[in-house]
């Protein structure tokens, strides 16, 4: 936990969840719940990794089997749908089907836009948690002027979470 | 004028106890004895048995119920064992390496409790001592650190690899399942679109192509090597946590080492102890009464008693010596085989019956062993294994607990294979003598290890002074029994019935079960009459009242033949005809009754017919008497002619088995008295065997006899005239009731010891016996002749004339 934030209120929570790289959706809402804050589960298809299902030589290698298969654009929308869905019952179970003040999204674009996306439509103070990020590791703190496409861009790559404070 | 043998002296019926003479007014002033005299063989037989530690010398005491063997055999174990040191506490632990054979701890008598308690202690503080280990932030950290090495070294191979492919203008995309690898747009702004890929040239689509092949070997590779890293990584972690938990576990194992530091098989087991924790650290980690066991969701029931993974680490004491002062003496009335060796229990759980070491129990060999086992004979053999149990543990000299259904195989349920332990027990075997010799016949295993056989006496010497010895062993019986007192006369009278007992004037009998009851109810009756002291008159009310309980048969029987039912004459003369006297045996109860003995001679080929055999209700001792009569007859009367004489012989009025020789001197009465056609008195009774020569020989039950046939005379009224002939050899065992002996005082009984059959033909006929022989050798002299005449007419004497 960051030095400081006890005295920051997360009023919302921004949990991304990208294919592959799905955080423990249980931990993530446990969080919300313990924050009181407004949630939402935010699940980015990438738009690159659709481009790239289109290419007729497309392949995955399979991690951890680090087997060569075929990947095509049908078979991974597929897969993104069953991922997003499981996900939405997964968060629904712990959150409440009918509670009010949580939201789930399927967003197809790059990351970086999704992100900024949902970020500009909410009130700060926010908490970003990145896809795969660890939801108990230290948080950065940046105010609201600093919310460029690069920083998003290395923050989803680093995969810490981040509080976005109001200016 | 011949003279006819006198009958007995009175006192020669009935050796009396002069109470003047045992030197006491009462038995409170008699130290008493604690075991009954005269069994110095079995008591020097018990000494040497006891005292040999050798293999092999297992003792059997044998003789019959009620003589105190098994209060002597305790009684004398018991001295031996205070002299010895307590044996060794055994438990059964845990095998770290084989579970299915749980080990045999031994530790110094007394100390089992104490270490089972300090296992179970060492358990609750290693779960908190580790708890408290795993819960320090420097575990934390170095956990953690291992996590994040393991999460940054991957990272970092595929983050360098996908530098490598962007500088070849190739992007690594992550996928719902894995990674691929794409060509970056010309515009630098992502991946390629499929059109833009179309229209490159073909030597440019061949080489992102060829790029893309060698990016995914080289991604193969590397996640080939991730499971490694992960595997190094889980190696670390349990390097640190066997780190952590030495450190918590060294100093609590190492304490309990050095307080059982001369105990190298302790030692080395608390080491496996050590080594078990190491190696599952975690199971100290999780909460003790948390979640159950679970198979697809059903809990599953622990078995009873258990600590779930604890239960490992527990102790199962098998024999605990604590506050044991000497080596035990282990008496076990129901030697059963899992009673003998020990048993291993089971527990069902989700229908299977399962089982641990904790569930191993002891059997009457761990208990004794290092001591004494004293076992009932009998009831070994007759529980089903039990005898060879015994006897596999006594060759061995190991106590091995196996199950009934794993020695035969028909057992599925998966059990254990306890380590042996080894046995230093002496066995005693008490049983019935028959017992003994049967077993010494069929079983060559039974010399080889019952070496020593403590022979119980039933009777003693009744010397000038052993009398008052015996008073000594009443006086003894009243204390233990806590009885009152008796009078002198009462004792006396208690010495007399015992010397009946013993069936002997010269004997007393050692059943001390038998004494013991009569003291009871002599007690008994003493209360009833609210005597402080029981006196001679409640004893011989004891000795009465027995006799009426178990009377109804002799009574009803006596009645028949008053009744003249059952035809016996007690006056009057008959010739062939005598009275037998037989005793019956009805449980602990015998007493003796008259039998008419007749016989029937006649022309015929020499043999003696004995109609019992005949019809198969004579046993084969009693048919030798019948034969040996014939010898008699042949060898006295026709040494030198053709015997040709055909007799027959019978019990009158006998309807079951007839068995012994005693009545052949009667026998042979009733067969001169028909030969010489003489009567016989029918106011005597006779007993008594005989030779061809004619000596007559001793019996059995001689009292009993006598008894039987005065009660039948004294109910038709004593003439003075009825008496017994006895054999000589059985005036010493003569001790007849009181009553019987005042009718002979009186001068209405007599009993007559008789040596020969010449003396008994005299006393039966009233003429000398010569005269008697005569008469008979005259009788076969005409019976020879006529046998001649018939044959010197061509036919046998005993077959019909044929009608012309």
């Amino acid at each position: 936990m960051a030095a400081g934030e006890e005295e920051v209120r997360i009023r919302r929570v921004v949990a991304c969840f990208a294919p592959g790289r799905v955080a423990r959706p249980e931990l993530v809402a446990a969080l919300a719940r313990e924050m009181q804050a407004e949630f939402l589960g935010l699940f980015i298809e990438d738009i690159e990794l659709l481009r790239f299902a289109s290419l007729p030589f497309a392949r995955e290698i399979g991690f951890p089997s680090a087997e060569l298969r075929a990947f095509d654009l049908a078979a991974l929308e597929r897969q993104l749908r069953a991922q997003a869905s499981a996900l939405e019952l997964a968060l629904a179970a712990i959150l409440g089907p009918a509670a009010a003040g949580w939201t789930f999204r399927v967003a197809r674009a790059s990351p970086v836009n999704a992100v900024e996306a949902a970020l500009a439509e909410g009130h700060a103070p926010a908490l970003l948690i990145p896809p795969g990020g660890n939801v108990r590791a230290a948080r950065r703190q940046v105010k609201r002027p600093e919310l460029t496409p690069a920083a998003i861009k290395e923050w989803l790559a680093a995969g810490t979470p981040v509080v976005i404070l109001p200016e | 004028m011949f003279r006819m043998l006198e009958p007995l002296p009175v006192a020669a019926l009935r050796r009396r106890c002069d109470p003047a003479r045992l030197g006491f007014a009462s038995t409170a002033e008699v130290k008493g004895l604690e075991a009954a005299p005269g069994q110095a063989r079995a008591e020097s037989a018990l000494a040497f048995g006891i005292g040999m530690r050798r293999e092999g010398y297992h003792l059997f005491a044998m003789g019959p119920e009620g003589y105190g063997r098994h209060s002597l055999v305790r009684a004398r174990l018991e001295v031996e064992a205070r002299r010895r040191e307590a044996p060794a506490d055994w438990c059964y632990v845990y095998n770290f390496d084989a579970p299915h054979r749980p080990r045999a701890l031994k530790l110094p008598a007394g100390h089992a409790n104490g270490f089972r308690e300090a296992m179970a202690r060492l358990v609750e503080e290693l779960s908190a001592a580790l708890a408290a280990a795993f819960e320090t932030d420097e575990y934390r950290n170095r956990h953690r650190e291992i996590e994040t090495e393991l999460a940054e070294r991957q990272e970092r191979a595929l983050n360098d690899l996908g530098e490598r492919a962007r500088a070849d203008g190739i992007a690594l995309m992550r996928t719902p399942s894995g990674f691929g690898f794409g060509p970056f747009s010309k515009a630098g702004d992502g991946v390629m679109e499929p059109d833009e890929f179309g229209k490159l040239e073909a030597k440019e689509q061949q080489r992102l192509q060829e790029s893309i092949g060698r990016l995914q070997k080289e991604l193969g590779d590397l996640l080939h090597l991730m499971p490694k890293w992960r595997r190094e990584a889980l190696d670390k972690m349990r390097n640190l946590d066997r780190e952590v938990t030495r450190a918590a576990v060294n100093s609590l194992i190492e304490e309990l080492k050095a307080a059982y530091a001369a105990l190298p098989r302790v030692q080395e087991y608390l080491e496996r102890v050590k080594q078990d924790t190491l190696e599952n650290a975690a199971v100290f980690r999780q909460a003790k009464d948390g979640e159950p066991p679970t198979l697809f969701g059903i809990p599953l029931p622990r078995p009873e008693g258990a600590e779930g993974p604890f239960r490992r680490y527990a102790v199962n004491v098998l024999i605990a010596q604590t506050g044991a002062q000497g080596a035990p003496v282990v008496t076990e009335d129901h030697p059963s085989h899992a009673a003998l060796v020990g048993r291993i229990e089971h527990v069902p759980q989700m229908g299977a019956l399962v089982t641990d070491f904790t569930l191993i129990r002891a059997g009457a060999l761990h208990r004794a062993n290092g001591g004494y086992l004293v076992l009932d004979a009998a009831k070994v053999l007759t529980h089903p294994y039990a005898w060879e149990a015994l006897k596999r543990a006594l060759r061995a000299r190991t106590i091995d607990v196996r199950s009934l259904g794993q020695e035969l195989g028909i057992l599925s349920t998966v059990s254990l294979e306890p380590e042996p332990i080894p046995l230093e027990v002496k066995v005693v075997l008490v049983g019935e003598r028959m017992l003994y010799y049967l077993l010494h016949a069929w079983d060559p295993e039974f010399a080889e290890l019952f070496k020593v056989a403590v022979d119980f006496e039933e009777d003693m010497p009744r010397g000038a002074d052993d009398d008052a010895l015996y008073a000594r062993l009443v006086a003894g019986c009243i204390t233990r029994e806590k009885l009152r007192d008796l009078d002198a006369a009462a004792v006396a009278r208690v010495i007399e019935q015992q010397a009946r007992d013993a069936g002997d004037a010269d004997k007393l009998s050692v059943r001390v079960q038998g004494l013991v009851d009569l003291l009871r109810e002599a007690d008994y009756w003493a209360g009833i009459e609210a005597c402080a002291t029981v006196g001679a008159a409640h004893v011989q009310k004891a000795i009465d009242a027995q006799i009426a309980r178990a009377g109804r048969v002799r009574e009803r029987l006596q009645e028949h033949i008053v009744r003249g039912t059952v035809l016996i004459d007690t006056a009057g003369s008959r010739a062939g005809q005598v009275n037998g006297l037989a005793v019956l045996q009805l449980g602990d109860f015998a007493f003796g009754t008259p039998r008419r003995i007749t016989a029937r001679v006649r022309l015929g080929s020499g043999g003696v017919v004995d109609i019992e055999r005949e019809t198969e209700l004579g046993g084969p001792i009693h048919s030798k008497g019948v034969l040996i009569l014939a010898g008699y007859l042949a060898g006295r009367y026709a040494p030198s002619r053709p015997l040709a004489l055909a007799a027959s012989l019978v019990f009158e009025q006998q309807y079951g088995g007839i068995e012994g020789d005693s009545a052949s001197s009667a026998e042979l009465y009733a067969l001169l008295s028909a030969l010489a056609e003489v009567p016989l008195r029918q106011s005597l009774g006779v007993t008594g065997s005989v030779n061809q020569h004619g000596d007559v020989q001793a019996i059995g039950g001689v009292n009993e006899k006598v008894e039987g046939f005065f009660d039948l005379c004294r109910a038709r009224g004593l003439s003075g005239s009825e008496g017994v002939l006895i054999p000589a050899a059985n005036a010493t065992h003569l001790m007849l009731r009181e009553d019987v002996v005042r009718a002979a005082e009186e001068k209405k009984f007599a009993v007559y010891a008789v040596r020969s059959v010449d003396e008994g033909v005299a006393l039966l006929t009233g003429l000398p016996a010569a005269e008697v022989h005569a008469r008979v050798e005259a009788r076969l002299a005409e019976f020879a002749e006529k046998a001649r005449a018939f044959a010197a007419g061509g036919r046998k004497p005993w077959q019909p004339e044929k009608k012309k």
